[in-house]
């Protein structure tokens, strides 16, 4: 049986991509993916904790999360499709309006 | 029934009537002036009645008192002292409203004008009749209010409005040290008693004030580094009010001023209810002024002062009422130095003041209401535009002559031949004489001599310049309607024989006050509380001391007929601006520019509006400088709001790094 560490160590270094990508990408469709990795990073460990522990409530919950991850996904695509449409650009370094 | 039972009524009527007046007078006639008129008599029957009754059985007098919370009550007392002032202002007063009748018939405020006299008089009846010292002061202020609301009665008028502010303020001064000296007298009081006052007894009384003068003497205070006893400090603040409502130097300043009231309004402030109430005050609280070191030294130096400054002032103006006003303070002055020599010659002051007041009530209203009736038929008071007005107004200038001699003091000494103004004044200024002659202090009775004569000259040039001569504008006149001279008519007989006819039955009568069942000082004991050796009776002096106020009197008669009515001097030489004398007179020793100029406006006013300034420019800079701060600081803080949600990411991981070790740094520290 695989260590519960190689598990938790596998989510963390895809949690720490999927946040570096969220951080230093400014196109729309790479953040977006960037936050399906931290999700799923997330997913992982719950799945292998409920396996840990024998107990089914986690792997029901990561198909809630993976449900929740498509809703979010395709809200996301419509929403960037949108914004192209209107500015024929995803870079949302320039849509900064909603500041100072 | 007796009379006294009903004294009560005495200040209620005019009260009752100001009332009536004020919502119905409207509708009325005249302006109502009838309900005033029949209650002031009401009064006037009262007051006389019961004069004439404490006449027959001295020490009779009447108290009554009732509770009014905790220690205070509400009371009324007439001894003589009181009734005779009674019945001098419900008589005044009386003539006062009839000849109103005739002077106020055009004035369209006629109802207003009666309100407010009935409250006036109503007001200085309760000042009278109180038996206690804190109802005596709400009847002062009110007594305040009621000057102020008719000195300001032509309120459109800015000059009117002006005085009568100005009347208010300047009496407010001397209120407040009066006030202050009562809230003394009452915590000492409180002392005296340790806190716990029996039941029945109503510590602000005079009777228990009275009672208490020696404990009140043995309070000492340390002023300045010097022993001051406390009933010094009490008397003095009493007497700083008298001052105020009184019309003494320095706050005389309001007096003339006053004018600018209706000239009856003028009558009723000078001759009966508000310039007397000062004297008054120092009357009734005699006992604690003679028992007081120094006070009364203090009353007669400033009352001999202020009678020969405002003589000197009378001599120079040409308004008639202003020589008139003038010739107020100045008497007044007299009066303050009757009640000082109080210090050489005990109760017997009290007496003599008041008998001069009383005098000085008729001849002065007289001269104003005879004023008020030039004015009325000429229409001007400036008395270089007159001249030549007895020919039109016979009766108004023979009545003007009987009051100017009264004023003046004509009469002959050692007889009962004499004006009302000759009995009153004579004695004041020998008892001056005997003042000096116990304590060595002259100075009142040179004074006092001195403004002797130049009252003679002012009066006489009055009456030259108005009556004699001939007329130097061509004015219109005709005389009075009978309503206005048959009230001077009858102020004229009294000026020329009630001092003739009550002089020592009315000094003995008023200096009993203070020997009766209410109150039983010994004046001469408290006398030597207060440091005074009082002198023999009145009335060994030499020949030359008796004559003298008449030789002072005739003299100023013929030195105002050689110059106004002979004209032997040229007084446009003398009259002029190069002139330092007159134009310091003329000026009113610049007391205008000082008191009103530099002191209100330039100190009071200005020095105000700076601190105040200063204070709303302080505010201004702290709200200010906190608005600024928050600006700023928000200002610099939404820089971080940069709208990409990058940044907002990398706060957050910041934020929850920051948070782990923290949290680590916790645990290890547990």
């Amino acid at each position: 049986m695989i260590p519960i560490e190689l598990y938790v160590g596998l989510a963390v270094i895809i949690f720490t991509i999927g946040l570096y990508g969220f951080m230093t990408q400014r196109s729309g469709i790479r953040m977006l993916m960037s936050v399906e990795l931290m999700l799923n990073s997330a997913n992982l460990n719950l799945v292998a904790f409920s396996s840990y522990n024998a107990d089914l409530t986690g792997q029901v919950f990561a198909l809630y999360s993976i449900a929740l991850a498509a809703c979010e996904a395709a809200i996301g695509f419509a929403i960037l499709m949108t914004i192209f449409r209107m500015r024929d650009t995803i870079n949302l370094d320039s849509f900064n309006i909603l500041r100072w | 029934m007796a009379i006294g039972d009903l004294a009560f009524l005495i200040p209620l009527l005019p009260a009752l009537a100001f009332v009536l007046t004020f919502f119905l007078g409207k509708k009325l006639p005249n302006g109502g002036a009838i309900i005033p008129i029949a209650a002031i008599a009401t009064s006037f029957v009262i007051s006389l009645l019961i004069t004439l009754n404490l006449l027959q059985n001295p020490g009779e007098v009447i108290t009554q008192s009732y509770s009014w919370f905790a220690m205070f009550n509400l009371g009324i007392l007439v001894d003589p002292l009181a009734a005779v002032m009674l019945t001098m202002v419900t008589f005044v007063s009386l003539l006062i409203h009839i000849y109103s009748v005739g002077y106020m018939s055009h004035d369209r405020s006629q109802s207003r004008y009666f309100a407010e006299t009935a409250l006036f008089t109503a007001s200085m009846l309760s000042l009278i009749l109180s038996d206690n010292i804190l109802q005596l002061f709400i009847s002062w202020e009110l007594v305040g209010v009621c000057s102020y609301l008719l000195i300001g009665f032509w309120y459109q008028k800015p000059a009117a409005a002006t005085a009568a502010k100005k009347a208010f303020l300047t009496t407010r001064i001397g209120d407040v040290m009066f006030l202050a000296g009562i809230v003394i007298l009452f915590s000492d009081l409180f002392k005296i008693f340790n806190g716990t006052i029996p039941d029945g007894v109503f510590i602000m009384r005079f009777d228990e004030i009275f009672a208490h003068i020696p404990e009140l003497a043995a309070m000492n205070a340390n002023i300045l580094g010097m022993e001051v006893s406390h009933i010094t400090i009490i008397t003095l603040l009493f007497f700083g009010g008298a001052v105020g409502k009184s019309g003494q130097f320095p706050l005389h300043v309001w007096l003339p001023d006053a004018m600018e009231g209706p000239t009856t309004v003028s009558a009723l402030i000078h001759a009966a209810t508000m310039v007397t109430a000062g004297v008054y005050l120092v009357a009734r609280t005699f006992p604690m002024f003679i028992a007081a070191p120094d006070t009364l030294l203090v009353v007669a130096y400033l009352g001999a002062f202020t009678a020969i400054f405002a003589a000197t002032m009378g001599i120079v103006m040409n308004d008639l009422k202003r020589v008139l006003a003038y010739s107020t303070i100045s008497q007044l002055g007299y009066m303050m130095l009757g009640l000082g020599i109080g210090a050489a010659i005990g109760a017997e002051a009290v007496g003599m003041s008041i008998f001069h007041l009383i005098n000085h009530a008729f001849f002065k209203a007289l001269l104003f209401l005879c004023a008020g009736s030039v004015i009325h038929a000429v229409g001007t008071h400036d008395m270089r535009q007159l001249g030549g007005v007895a020919k039109v107004m016979p009766i108004t200038a023979a009545t003007m002559i009987i009051a100017a001699l009264s004023l003046a003091g004509f009469g002959i000494p050692g007889t009962i031949f004499g004006t009302s103004g000759f009995f009153s004044k004579d004695a004041i200024i020998e008892g001056a004489y005997l003042f000096g002659e116990s304590s060595g202090m002259w100075i009142p009775y040179v004074l006092s001599i001195v403004a002797a004569l130049l009252t003679s000259i002012y009066i006489f040039r009055l009456i030259f310049m108005t009556f004699f001569g001939k007329p130097r504008t061509d004015y219109g006149g005709h005389e009075s309607h009978a309503s206005m001279t048959i009230p001077l008519s009858i102020l004229a007989l009294l000026a020329l024989f009630f001092g003739g006819l009550t002089s020592r039955r009315f000094n003995d009568f008023v200096s009993e006050t203070f020997g009766n069942n209410f109150v039983n000082m010994n004046i001469p004991e408290l006398a030597e509380m207060g440091g005074y050796h009082l002198a023999a009776h009145v009335g060994h002096e030499p020949v030359l001391i008796l004559w003298m106020p008449l030789i002072v009197a005739v003299a100023g008669l013929l030195i105002a007929y050689l110059i106004y009515g002979l004209k032997v001097v040229n007084m446009d030489n003398l009259v002029s601006r190069n002139n330092p004398v007159y134009k310091l007179l003329y000026n009113r020793y610049y007391q205008n520019a000082i008191f009103t100029d530099f002191i209100s406006v330039k100190i009071i006013y200005e020095g105000f509006a700076f601190a105040v300034r200063s204070i709303d420019r302080g505010f201004d800079w702290v709200v200010n400088w906190i608005s600024d701060v928050t600006i700023e600081t928000g200002d610099s803080l939404r820089q971080f709001q940069t709208g990409v949600i990058q940044t907002y990411a990398t706060a957050v991981v910041a934020g929850v790094g920051l948070l782990i070790v923290l949290i680590k740094v916790i645990m290890e520290v547990i």
